[in-house]
């Protein structure tokens, strides 16, 4: 049996406590289940389908609450059933308030190689308004222990558009994040999802809502900025730093002429070493495999997910169940489509080539009506080799996106 | 029966005064509906009816009940529609009795719709029995509303009725009052057949079933019968009586109420307040007061979907079959494609089709806003009608505009008389006289286009008088007005079905306030789209629907690919329930937005 290859992603649902914007599947005041999550994810990935992983992924909630001995066990698992090679790209999400150095020094023998800091802002009320359980200089302490941990690739996320948030703070946010030199940046505007504390507090009228135009203007200002920096606009909310160089060279956005003809094909790896290949596994629809409470699984035309409670998550296992809860087939004209909704996202876009060869049809052949009508709009590119959004669409993505989809 | 020992009466309140109510308990106490099938209001038959509460179709049931007297009589239960909208409809059922009943709420007391159909029985002749219901109610005050009752009809306070309906409080002494007050019919049985029909339902075994009253002779299953104003021929299939489902009796002697199958296809063909007669021996004369439905509202109505098309036109002929006042046929609208310019009675009328055609028959429909009927005296001499402001023919052409206006009487406690004169004046309402009924109390009588009526001010004055006041109107005459057609244009392209015919002293703050609405419910699209009032082609007022900036997920990742897709399909199955208008998508709204105007 040939082992195919597939990301892998491990999912970490305890926080300290609950962000005022979170939706995820992220839950606070159950930590005593950590011990017994952490059984239930190896026996889970004991039983996992055989699968080579280039990539692995710690997300939550907060992985970085997990202990050292516990995600020892963990990666010897992992290990053993996933065939993680070397040169894999490790990474883990952690709260800058939970990392301690000598955290940091752990993971990094354990081959954590990309460590990802929840940052979010660099002004104490917004890290309040956010519900946020650190400060500024707790993130940039974390930065340099993480430094000082031998991490060499670094990621930031931050958010915008928030209640009250000027465009000059947002600025300032990006020159001091720059100031700490990471080698990834994730910039989100913020999306009010129902059932969270900053939805309701704007509902009532406590909070003003975000103005929509103004996040315009701050995605803007950041891929001015970004760009100057030597920052590479490779995902609608990623950049990534180009090759260390002195001094660093401007790099060209991505609709910029030249951005993507120095090869017939380009792809974001060759742009950047630092691109999070984890993340562009799903942005390019390829195969993944979740483990842990609520992770979602893609492989062969059939996306699972898991039960999502902890709790259930456990009792499932324990009793030698799978987790597996939610099974979909995707029939292949719905993965043309998710395939344009997830890759169009990607500066590189949807390459003809490789939907070809998934497909056996190009993308003339089968969005080729949507193409022109897109075109037309000025909102896609398509050069018969790839589609990709335009300045416009990037902004507007939601209506490319809906175009593809049934 | 005896003619002298029937009894035809009917119930008339204001809506929610309880009329239903208590004819389910008369039905109750007289036995015709045992208690265990009460089904609450089973006069009422859609369910819309009881939903919003009020009768759409009226209804007519026979009970025999043994009086105190030691007679048994034959009383019938003539319900009437509770809506002004149907002030026609109402006017032929009280024609078929010889009494009412006048239901006034315990705690509200008289309200404008008491009084109008109190005027309709009074003109009608009947004899009027006044009673007070839900005694029952904590805030009743029964006394107050008997005396208000003296003063509006004379009489002593203790021939006031003092009922509950839903505790079944006094209901006996209704009855008693029906046989000892209401007099018992004065046809001849020995004229030739004259039956006037007061209400029809389609039946799809029977065709058109006739509520009829015999006023003079008798009415027998297979005598061939002609409708006096039609012309119409046919043969009865059936005939009976409502007991209240129907009863087979074979004959309606004078004086009866009942209901005549006629097996005709249409209600068209079988119209309320046309008189039945004997097709070999007719009457020379029929009944007086026939008067043909007319509508006086109108609106185009377009399926979202352009493949619903014949879908809504079936629809509207099944509703057509009950309903006589509808009526429509096929329109073209720039804007909207294909769909029916519909005419009503009033905008209730026009609300319960809209309902019926979404509810019943599973359409998405987009309705423009309605509008009335105007007559255009043309240079050439012609008078033309139109009920759509898209008709208007050129300017140019136009000698003259008339539109409808209505004689409006509004009931309501006195404080609210200067709320009411500004929402009125500024509606371009004449002020008739000011009737006091009492201290408090106070009849206002206006004179106002009917246009200015079907925007809002039902409830618009309900909110200027904390819900005191109460409307009544009807129909006054065509008038001479200096009307203009105010155009929308949305992205320079005038938009035909968002058009209106306003009075030109109202242009500028119509078309102003329009602009202003439409650009809050027009979503933003991916360019700016400028929209304008236009009275000929100059530009009175505008806004910009600001081009949209930013609209994109901030996330995805492996574990939310499903959930966001679907959030993706469900905005654009949204989205496809808008009209999409050139490159602008229009939602249902706009087209309503003239309703909606602040102020007004």
């Amino acid at each position: 049996m040939t082992t195919a290859e597939a990301a892998a992603y491990v999912h970490v649902p305890f926080c300290r406590a609950r962000c005022a914007y979170c939706d995820f599947n992220t839950y606070a005041g159950i930590d005593h289940l950590i011990p017994a999550y952490g059984d239930a994810l190896r026996a889970e990935l004991r039983a996992a389908p055989h699968a080579r992983a280039r990539t692995l992924y710690f997300g939550g909630g907060t992985p970085s609450i997990l202990p050292l001995d516990l995600l020892a066990e963990l990666f010897h698992v992992l290990r053993l059933t996933l065939h993680i090679p070397s040169d894999a790209e490790v990474t883990l999400e952690a709260n800058p308030g939970t990392v301690p150095p000598a955290y940091l020094r752990g993971l990094r023998e354990l081959g954590v190689n990309r460590l990802s800091l929840g940052a979010q802002s660099i002004h104490e009320d917004e890290l309040r308004l956010l519900g946020r359980i650190h400060t500024w200089a707790e993130t940039a302490e974390a930065v340099e222990a993480a430094r000082a941990a031998g991490f060499d690739n670094l990621n930031l996320d931050f958010i915008y558009g928030l209640p009250g948030q000027t465009l000059a703070r947002w600025q300032e946010t990006l020159e001091a994040a720059l100031r700490l030199g990471p080698e990834h940046l994730s910039l989100y505007a913020l999306t009010l999802e129902e059932g969270t504390p900053l939805k309701s507090r704007i509902a009532r009228g406590e909070l003003r809502p975000p103005d929509e135009d103004l996040a315009a203007e701050m995605v803007e200002l950041a891929e001015e900025v970004l760009a100057d920096a030597g920052y590479f606009h490779y995902e609608i909310s990623n950049w990534a730093r180009l090759e260390a160089q002195s001094p660093k060279p401007r790099a060209k956005r991505w609709w910029e002429p030249g951005a993507w003809n120095l090869k017939p094909e380009a792809f974001s790896e060759d742009i950047s070493p630092f691109v999070c290949r984890h993340n562009l596994t799903y942005w390019r629809n390829e195969p993944y495999l979740g483990f842990g409470a609520g992770a979602a699984s893609w492989r062969e035309g059939r996306r699972w997910t898991n039960v999502r409670h902890p709790a259930d998550y456990i009792a499932r296992l324990e009793a030698g169940r799978s987790p597996a809860e939610e099974v979909e087939e995707i029939p292949p004209r719905l993965e043309m489509g998710e395939m344009m909704m997830m890759g169009l996202r990607l500066a590189e876009g949807v390459s003809d080539g490789r939907f070809r060869a998934r497909f056996g049809q190009g993308l003339e052949e089968v969005f080729g009506e949507e193409l022109a009508r897109l075109q037309d709009l000025e909102l896609l590119e398509w050069d018969g080799r790839a589609a990709r959004l335009t300045p416009r669409g990037r902004l507007l993505g939601n209506q490319v996106f809906r175009c593809f989809l049934p | 029966m005896d003619p002298a020992r029937i009894r035809n009466f009917c119930i008339i309140a204001h809506i929610d005064h309880g009329k239903s109510t208590l004819a389910d308990r008369l039905l109750e106490v007289t036995g015709t509906i045992p208690e265990r099938e009460m089904t609450a209001q089973v006069l009422d038959t859609m369910d819309l009816e009881r939903e919003k509460g009020v009768t759409i179709k009226a209804s007519a049931v026979r009970m025999v009940y043994q009086a105190a007297d030691g007679e048994t009589y034959e009383l019938n239960l003539i319900d009437t529609p509770g809506h002004v909208d149907f002030s026609y409809e109402v006017s032929r059922a009280l024609a078929a009795c010889e009494g009412a009943l006048l239901v006034v709420d315990a705690f509200q007391g008289i309200e404008a719709q008491t009084l109008a159909n109190l005027y309709l029985a009074l003109e009608a002749g009947l004899e009027i029995i006044p009673v007070v219901n839900k005694i029952d109610l904590s805030s009743a005050r029964p006394d107050e509303v008997a005396m208000e009752l003296v003063d509006l009809l004379g009489g002593a306070p203790e021939e006031m009725l003092q009922v509950s309906a839903k505790e079944g409080i006094n209901i006996q002494a209704v009855l008693e009052a029906v046989v000892r007050q209401v007099p018992p019919p004065s046809g001849r049985p020995d004229r030739p057949l004259r039956a006037l029909i007061f209400d029809s339902h389609y039946d799809p075994y029977k065709g058109v079933v006739a509520y009829v009253r015999v006023v003079d002779g008798a009415v027998r299953k297979g005598e061939p019968l002609v409708l006096m104003s039609t012309g119409v021929g046919t043969e009865p299939i059936e005939v009976g009586v409502f007991t209240p489902g129907m009863h087979p009796t074979g004959r309606l002697g004078t004086g009866e109420v009942g209901y005549v199958a006629t097996g005709l296809k249409t209600v068209q063909e079988c119209r309320v307040g046309d008189t039945l007669t004997d097709a070999d021996t007719p009457a020379p004369e029929p009944l007086p007061g026939y008067r043909p439905a007319k509508p006086m509202v109108f609106a185009g109505i377009y399926p979202t979907e352009a493949e619903d098309y014949n879908g809504l036109r079936d629809a509207l002929e099944k509703l057509r079959l009950n309903d006589a006042a509808l009526v429509f046929e096929p329109e073209t609208s720039q804007a909207l494609q294909f769909g029916f310019r519909c005419g009503f009675l009033g905008l209730f009328h026009m609300e319960i089709i809209q309902e019926r055609l979404e509810r019943e028959y599973g359409l998405d429909l987009i309705a423009t806003a309605p509008s009335v009927a105007y007559q255009i005296v043309t240079t050439q001499g012609e008078t033309l009608e139109v009920s759509s402001p898209a008709d208007l023919p050129d300017p140019a052409t136009i000698q003259e505009i008339r539109e409808p206006w209505m004689q409006i009487q509004i009931f309501t406690p006195a404080e609210y008389i200067g709320p009411i004169m500004e929402l009125m004046t500024r509606r371009r309402a004449e002020v008739g006289t000011t009737e006091y009924l009492d201290a408090r109390r106070v009849v206002l009588h206006y004179r106002m286009p009917l246009a200015e009526m079907i925007v809002d001010l039902h409830d618009r004055l309900k909110s200027a008088t904390r819900g005191y006041a109460s409307l009544d109107y009807t129909f006054d005459g065509y008038r001479p007005g200096d009307l203009v057609k105010l155009d929308i244009l949305v992205n320079k392209e005038p938009v035909d079905a968002l058009a209106l015919i306003v009075h030109r002293d109202q242009a500028y703050e119509k078309g102003s306030a329009l602009v202003r609405k439409m650009k809050e419910v027009i979503p933003r699209q991916m360019f700016p789209v400028p929209i304008q009032a236009a009275i000929g082609g100059r530009i009175i007022a505008r806004a910009t629907v600001k081009a949209l900036r930013k609209d994109v997920l901030a996330k995805c990742y492996g574990g939310d690919v499903t959930r966001k897709r679907k959030l993706l399909e469900r905005q654009k199955a949204g989205k496809k329930r808008m009209k999409q208008f050139g490159r602008v998508t229009i939602p249902q709204e706009a087209f309503l937005a003239v309703l909606r105007l602040e102020g007004g």
